[in-house]
């Protein structure tokens, strides 16, 4: 399968970077691990006559902890590198299992974060997991910088709140607070190489090991044409004793939030049954890991 | 216009004049004639081209030529040594772990990464490492025994 000509930069400065996304914007596609890029191209979806690699921009690879407060995750990160760093598997767990469970070992090793939120595939893994986490996006241009937060950066399959001249640089995660657990579950027909039926990320904080829920989370993949925060769901847990009948009720207020398609993956029906057995399986492991939280 | 790159593969420098839109396994295949690598898919699917780039095992057919510039590769060409097969290439003839071929050499580099990394693995690391390379011919058993049978070892099932 042939890629289309392109005229191609490999900047090695992020200024460099910017300043060519700044030229080129509109008729530029960003290369990143080049998993959904190259694919794109091969496919003749996107042809784009410029391609800027930013492989050699120093630092976009860098997972960088902010004393116990959180962590700073370049764009450029792997999947693979996420889904084994002990700090995120402990601490951002949603993330490092959605890491895990992105395509297969190879893609993994290729595959950015940040490329995967721009893409906004709305059956893709990093946003659920980055949205119960309350990521903060930080997007770079020539001449200006800004924070956006992952939860409202979706706008629709294939479409994000980013200009075609910025950058996403890098993306921030605050510390979920004691007590707290994450969880990611993906169903698809078989485990690897799989793009989502359905996704769920939970996050969940309670009182004490054996204590109410504090604050919790879900965000589900794949159910609507951008992934979905229940925030209905998430309310209904907060103030309440852990039970498999609370988690019941959060999975079936959970459906009500979302808009499923039939597809070649599933009917809407079944994507329906199965966001409400997911969400229940989601916040199940969040809260075991939640009540064996260390400090 | 082409772009000249330089980079190691199977330990020798290697120097070429590539377009960009030119992919590692088109240059491995037809610039180097290292056809070892094969050309399955296309899309990152199957796993058939699979060589390692720094260490890591990935898909050539979604890496440009032009990104492995300044880059070590290894493809199958080069994992015997000095004509003597490495012990996985060995376990896979001895086990049975070849059919057709056409998945081989991808598979043998996934379990060569996986065993560089963690040289005693699980049936479970196995069958996850290789999860991304599919065989045509469905012989995943003889595959999973024959990288046992290099890594000397024999546990746990699923894939993870």
């Amino acid at each position: 399968m042939l890629l289309p000509k392109f005229e191609y930069h490999e900047p090695t400065t992020l200024e460099e970077a910017l300043r060519l996304l700044s030229e080129l914007g509109g008729n530029a596609k960003v290369l990143a691990g080049g998993t959904d890029v190259l694919v794109r191209m091969k496919q003749k979806i996107d042809k784009p006559s410029h391609v800027i690699s930013i492989a050699r921009v120093p630092g976009l690879d860098a997972i960088t902890p902010r004393d116990r407060h959180g962590v700073t995750v370049g764009s450029g990160v792997t999947a693979a590198d996420l889904a084994r760093h002990e700090l995120i598997r402990d601490r951002f767990t949603p993330l490092a299992l959605a890491a895990g469970r992105l395509g297969a070992p190879m893609i993994r090793n290729r595959a950015t974060i940040g490329g995967n939120l721009v893409n906004a595939r709305p059956a893709a893994d990093f946003p659920p997991a980055c949205m119960v986490l309350n990521a903060i996006l930080k997007l770079k241009s020539a001449h200006d910088e800004r924070e956006v937060p992952v939860n409202g950066f979706f706008r629709g399959p294939g479409d994000a709140l980013i200009e075609p001249h910025e950058l996403l640089v890098s993306i921030n995660f605050e510390t979920p607070p004691p007590w707290s657990g994450g969880s990611y579950v993906k169903l698809g027909a078989r485990k690897t190489l799989e793009i989502s039926m359905v996704n769920v990320a939970a996050l969940v904080t309670l009182e004490s090991a054996d204590g109410p829920i504090t604050a919790a989370r879900i965000a589900l993949g794949a159910v609507a044409p951008t992934p979905v925060r229940a925030y209905a769901a998430e309310e209904l847990l907060v103030g309440k004793q852990p039970s498999e009948e609370l988690f019941q009720q959060a999975g079936e207020t959970g459906v009500g939030m979302c808009s499923p398609i039939t597809d070649h993956r599933g009917t809407m029906e079944y994507r329906c049954m199965m966001i409400e057995v997911l969400t229940k399986r989601a916040l199940r492991l969040a809260v075991e890991q939640a009540r064996a939280w260390r400090p | 216009m082409k772009r000249i790159i330089t980079l190691t593969v199977n330990g020798e420098p290697v120097e070429g004049a590539v377009e960009p839109n030119r992919t590692l396994l088109s240059f491995l295949r037809e610039d180097l004639g290292l056809t070892g690598a094969k050309h399955g898919c296309g899309l990152g699917d199957c796993g058939a081209c699979t060589v390692i780039l720094d260490g890591k095992p990935v898909n050539s057919c979604l890496v440009l030529a032009v990104q492995a510039d300044g880059r070590e590769v290894l493809t199958i060409e080069g994992l015997a040594d000095n004509g003597k097969l490495h012990p996985i290439q060995e376990a896979f003839i001895e086990t049975g772990a070849i059919q057709c071929g056409f998945c081989s050499p991808g598979m043998i580099l996934s379990a060569k990464a996986l065993l560089d990394e963690s040289p005693k693995p699980t049936e479970t690391e196995i069958r996850t490492a290789i999860s991304g390379n599919l065989c045509r011919c469905t012989g995943y058993q003889k595959i999973v025994e024959a990288i046992l049978a290099a890594a000397g070892t024999a546990q746990g099932k699923e894939v993870s």
